[in-house]
Parts: C-alpha cells; structure tokens; sequence
C-alpha cells in the first residue's frame, strides 16, 4: 500500500453519446481526497457515478481533464502501465458482486492474483487472509451460488483487496442486501478506509452517509429557497444556459427570441426550437434536479426572467405540464396562458 | 486462466459431455473413413507384392494387368522370358468372378498362375497350388481346408487358406492354377492379362510393354479415385460438423461469459490471457473428443464389411486435424471475448 496517495481529480469531463447526442454527466469536477478517506458518490440514477468510478478504475477515458492517485497520472496510462495499474492500485466491487459462478469463494479471490502471475500457493494463502478478514473462512469453498448477498458481496470486497491497492471503488454495494446483510457490508467498507487507502462508494442509498468522510453530491440539488424573479438581457447568440449545466431556474421570455439546440456527438447542433415573448422553457432541471438537456441562446436582442419553481408557479399558477404535451427535456417552451 | 477455464468447463459439464460425445462420434467417423481409405490402398500394394514380381509385361495401350479387358497370349511368356534381364516369366489371368450357387453368389478375385511357378501366392494355412482343380482361397471366403468351392460353374478343392488378399473394396480373392483360370475366363484359350516377370526385360517384342511395380499399384489405386475423392469429401464435411459443434459450444462460453471477461479485464487481465482460456477450452474439448473418436472406430470397426486398418500416422492425423480445428473453430469465441468491454463489469443487476 502506498501511503500519501491522495487523490486529485481536475476539472474532470465525460462526455458521451447518447441517442447520437452528447451526455455529459461529468462536466467540469474537481475533487481532491486524501488517504484514508471514505467518500460517496451520492446522485440519483444516471447523474454520473457509475461514470466517474469507472474513469477512476481507469476503465473509461474521460474526455477532459486529470485524475492523480498519488504520483501516478491515471488519465494517461495505456499498455503494461494500464493494466498493472487494474492489477495493483484498484480494487473494484462491482454492483451485483460479480462473482465467477464456477469458481469457489477462495478461487474468485485467488482469480486477481493468479492473474498477476502469483503462484498457486501464496494465491490460496492470500485468499484464505482475506476471506478470513471478511468472516468467511468457513465458505471457502462454496461456490457464489451457494452463498447470500451479504456473503458474495463479502466475498467480492475481499478480491477487491486481493492487491491490497491503494484505491478501493464500490459501485452500489447495498444494492442486493437487506437491512441485515448491509450492516456486515458497511461496517468492512468503513474499516478498509484507512491511512494509505482511499475507498469510493457510489450509491443513493442514503444509509451510508454516516460512513462518509466526504460526500459528493453528483446530482443537482433542487433549488427550495425563494428568490425574486431575475431579468436578464442577452446579445444575439449570448448564451442562457448549456446543456449539462445544474439548472435552479426556469425562464420566462419577454422580448426577443429564446434558440434551444441540443449538441451531437459530432459536435454539431440540432435546434430543438425557439420561443418568444410570453413562452417558459427549462422548467425540468429546477423541477427535478437534473442537468439541462439543451443549450438556450439568444436570437437577437432577447430579455428574459428567470424564477425558482416555487415563485413561477406563485406568479403563474401550477400550469407546468398541464398540457401534457410531450415537449423534449422540458425545453421546448410552452406559452403561459 | 487455465485453472479459470478448467473450472468453467467442470461448470458446464453436462454441455462439455454432450459435445464431446458428439464432436468424437463424428471424428469417429472420420477417422473409420480414413481408415477405409488407408486399407484400399494398402491392399492393392499388397496384392502387387504377393507376385513377388519384378515387373509386369501388358498389351501395349492397355492398362495394368489387374484391370485391363485386353488379354494377350500366354505363350508370350516364353519369349519374354527370353528377353534380355529377364530371369523368368510367368502368363498370369487376373479377374473378377463369383463364387458360390444362385442363391448365395460372392463377387471374388481370381488370379490363375502356373502351381510351382515363382508366382507362388502367399498361403498362411495349408499349401501351395500343385495342380487344376486347387484352390489356395483368402480366408476372408470364410472357406476351409478341404471344401469344395464353385467359381465360375469349375469346382475348386481348398488347399491352402492365405491372410490379407483382398483388394478392391475389400473383395476377397482365390489363386487357382492357370489352367483353370483360363478355362473360367476365356473358355480354355490360352490367354494371359499380363506376364509377371523376375527381373527387369530390357527389350520386349513388338506389341508389348513393360509396366513396374509401382505403375501397376498407380493403375489399381486408379479404380479408387472416385470413391476416395467421395470420402474425402464427406470426411471434410465431417470436419466442418465438428467445427459447429466445437465452435457453437465456446462461443456459447464466451457470450455467456461476458461479464466475467469484462470483470477479469477491468482487474488488468489481458486480452491474451483470456484467449489463452478459451483456446484452452477448445484444445482440451477437441482432445477430448478425439479420445471418444478412436473408442468410437475401434467399437465400429468389425462392423465394416472389409477389414479396416487404422495405422498410427492416421491417428496422428487425426490429432492434428482435431487441434487444427478447435482451434479455428474456437475463433468467433475468441473474438467475441476480445470485444467484450471492461465497462461491462460496472453493469447492473
């Protein structure tokens, strides 16, 4: 293990395509975590937290931006320097464990290290420690099959530590546990994170927040508070918000020419529409603390007022959605009756 | 890897059985097939060599004297005997009779020399030919010492019983005396399809020729072309089957074993370690299924109408062939597990 291998993320994007259009559910973070530290990746579904642990794994190339462990640049490793960086500076415990069906308890645990070359029989002594860390040295020979969720995600902790890396990545390690078998999976976790690791949990499960040394929230947080309705003017193509921008709120026009246009992977746009005077738009990120699905500029000299949900539906009334019309992301404009 | 793809081989092994037994039924096959192709030849070596000839003299523009239509007289014997490197020669009549009454006739070869002659014929049981009227029979006839056999309406005494004298498809044969043969053939005129020599003529007389040994094996080994081009064929075919069943049961490995690779591959395994298991697999299938193909022919084997030979560079082939095409059949398993994206792993549920 390595001790000082703190880790650094940098201005952080990943962008990929979806449906032919550009997601980006990584835009832009910086995080810094020091060595010992238990962090969550707190979001909804789809907010990115899979994404960023498998950039983190070295698994994903992220678009832009830098993530150090330590000394090491993980952005930039390919070849041997990749793979021995999956070898030897990350643990993984996948989502649904996992598990190789066929091989036993011990077996799936030795699997990392007979990989790495490890001779059969330190492989079995190592695998034996680390089931019996995990209280399971009395399943090492049963097969995932044969062992409860709690059990195999014991199991799939314990390969995760087969390298004793530096860094540890859960994905979602209460996902198939009940309340009983989460107790043993929370308590390992918050134990594997001491000085010289690093342990990253990416979950919505809210149970494990008294674990955390540091929590990430990846998804927006609704915008509650109240706040006086804000005018805004905007020159021709000034842009309003971008897409994958964190939106708090929604926008009414009154004068000029709202353009919303959605970016493609072959980084030409597609304009969705344009509203004018007396329309609303980008009312479902405030609404549901997502990021914008489209980019909102200006056509022309274009003033608009911006409002929390809360106000808008003060000044308006509760007319968002009442056509149910089918109305892309939300941001396709709708005029106020 | 090895261990890995050992243990998913023991995982599935009801499969691994079920494709095993039917990838070594079908190099069973193949290797039987081979096997025939092998004995076809060998017995028209073998046959060739029992005259103990140096070489064989035919009508010009015929072919050998086991399959030509074109006899020549036998007393030309004489004076090729008198050709020049020419030690001795013997008229022989070689064709295709039957042997036994309406009810139960057998197709035979009939080859008539002179008793004493250096043409003896091979005899394992009993003795040689002495005079018309004696038989030397392939015990393959399943006649025995004493009997009296019919070919050709000429009543026949067994005298001698000799091993491995088929040729052609496995039809067994009988050495008479050439009297008797020319009078089956050619209603007693004294005619010969060739004359077997000792030692090589230099010069012949007009209307003659000189064939070798190896030329007479090359025009008997002519009758087979087709029929082994037939099985080669059907042996490829039986090649391709085997790839299917090989190829059908890894890539099924592979593609259910997708998230595996994609979780060995994201904790740094390489794309050649996993190949490496799944040729594994293949190699140790198609061993496998080798071993139930030689069990397979040996059982089958005696249910051959003709004697099969399966000498040991056929098994040795067949090793090759079973590698050869495990290997490519494993090929779109091999692919399939190269694409698999680590991301995979991080998959839910």
């Amino acid at each position: 293990m390595n001790a000082g291998s703190d880790l650094q993320i940098s201005d952080l994007t990943i962008a990929y395509s979806s449906g032919g259009y550009e997601a980006r559910p990584i835009d832009g973070l910086d995080l810094h975590v020091s060595s010992g530290q238990l962090v969550l990746l707190l979001g909804a579904s789809g907010c990115g937290k899979t994404t960023l642990l498998s950039a983190l794994a070295s698994i994903l190339a992220p678009t832009a931006g830098s993530i150090r462990i330590g000394d090491t640049e993980v952005t930039g490793l390919q070849g041997r320097a990749l793979m021995e960086y999956r070898r030897f500076r990350v643990g993984v415990v996948f989502q649904s464990f996992n598990l190789v069906a066929s091989l036993t308890a011990s077996e799936n645990v030795q699997a990392p290290l007979r990989l790495a070359g490890v001779s059969g029989r330190r492989a079995r002594a190592r695998a034996e420690e680390l089931l019996g860390r995990v209280d399971l040295s009395d399943r090492l020979q049963h097969r995932p099959g044969d062992l409860s969720g709690g059990q195999a995600q014991r199991v799939a902790i314990a390969r995760a530590l087969a390298h004793d890396p530096p860094l540890v990545l859960a994905d979602e390690p209460t996902a198939h546990l009940d309340y009983i078998q989460v107790d043993g999976v929370l308590r390992l976790l918050r134990g594997l994170a001491a000085p010289g690791r690093i342990v990253i949990v990416a979950t919505h499960d809210e149970r494990l927040l008294p674990l955390a040394d540091r929590i990430v929230e990846l998804t927006p947080r609704k915008a509650t508070a109240s706040q006086p309705p804000r005018q805004r003017s905007l020159g021709d193509r000034e842009v309003l918000f971008r897409q994958g921008d964190p939106g708090d709120l929604l926008y009414v026009v009154d004068d000029g020419e709202i353009e919303l246009v959605r970016h493609l992977v072959d980084g030409t746009e597609e304009i969705l529409g344009s509203v004018g005077p007396g329309t609303y738009f980008g009312e479902l990120a405030p609404l549901f603390g997502q990021r914008r699905s489209a980019t909102a500029r200006a056509a022309g000299p274009t003033t608009v007022t911006g409002y929390t949900v809360t106000d808008f539906r003060a000044a308006h009334g509760d007319v968002i959605g009442s056509t149910g019309q089918d109305r892309p992301g939300g941001d396709g404009g709708q005029a106020l009756e | 890897m090895w261990l890995i793809s050992l243990r998913d081989l023991q995982w599935r092994l009801r499969r691994f059985v079920i494709a095993v037994v039917a990838t070594g039924l079908v190099f069973g096959m193949s290797l039987l097939m081979a096997g025939s192709v092998f004995t076809l030849y060998e017995d028209g070596r073998r046959i060739v060599r029992s005259f103990g000839a140096d070489a064989w003299v035919v009508a010009e523009g015929t072919s050998g004297p086991f399959t030509t239509s074109s006899p020549i007289p036998a007393p030309a014997a004489a004076e090729v005997a008198r050709a020049p490197g020419v030690t001795a020669a013997e008229p022989v009549v070689i064709f295709q009779s039957t042997v036994g009454g309406d009810d139960a006739l057998r197709d035979i070869n009939l080859i008539g020399y002179r008793p004493g002659s250096f043409v003896a014929g091979p005899v394992t049981s009993g003795r040689r030919l002495q005079a018309p009227g004696e038989t030397v029979a392939d015990v393959e006839l399943g006649v025995d010492l004493g009997e009296v056999v019919s070919a050709g309406g000429h009543d026949l005494v067994v005298v001698g019983l000799a091993e491995q004298v088929t040729w052609y498809f496995g039809q067994p044969t009988l050495f008479v005396a050439l009297d008797d043969a020319q009078a089956i053939a050619f209603r007693g005129q004294p005619l010969a399809m060739g004359v077997a020599t000792a030692g090589v003529p230099d010069a012949l007389p007009e209307g003659l020729r000189t064939l070798t040994n190896e030329q007479v094996v090359a025009d008997l080994d002519r009758l087979l072309e087709s029929a082994v081009q037939t099985i080669d064929l059907l042996n490829v075919l039986l090649w391709i089957v085997a790839a299917g069943i090989i190829g059908s049961m890894v890539y099924l490995s592979a593609l259910e074993r997708s998230r595996d690779f994609a979780v060995f591959k994201a904790t740094g395994a390489t794309n050649r370690g996993l190949l490496a298991g799944l040729v594994l697999q293949a190699v140790v299938l198609s061993a496998a299924a080798a071993v139930v193909a030689t069990i397979v022919a040996w059982l089958l084997k005696p249910f051959f109408a003709f004697t099969v030979e399966i000498p040991a560079p056929i098994y040795l082939r067949l090793c090759v062939v079973v590698l050869v095409v495990g290997l490519l059949a494993s090929l779109a398993g091999l692919r399939r597990a190269v694409k698999v994206e680590p991301a995979l792993a991080f998959g839910g549920g």
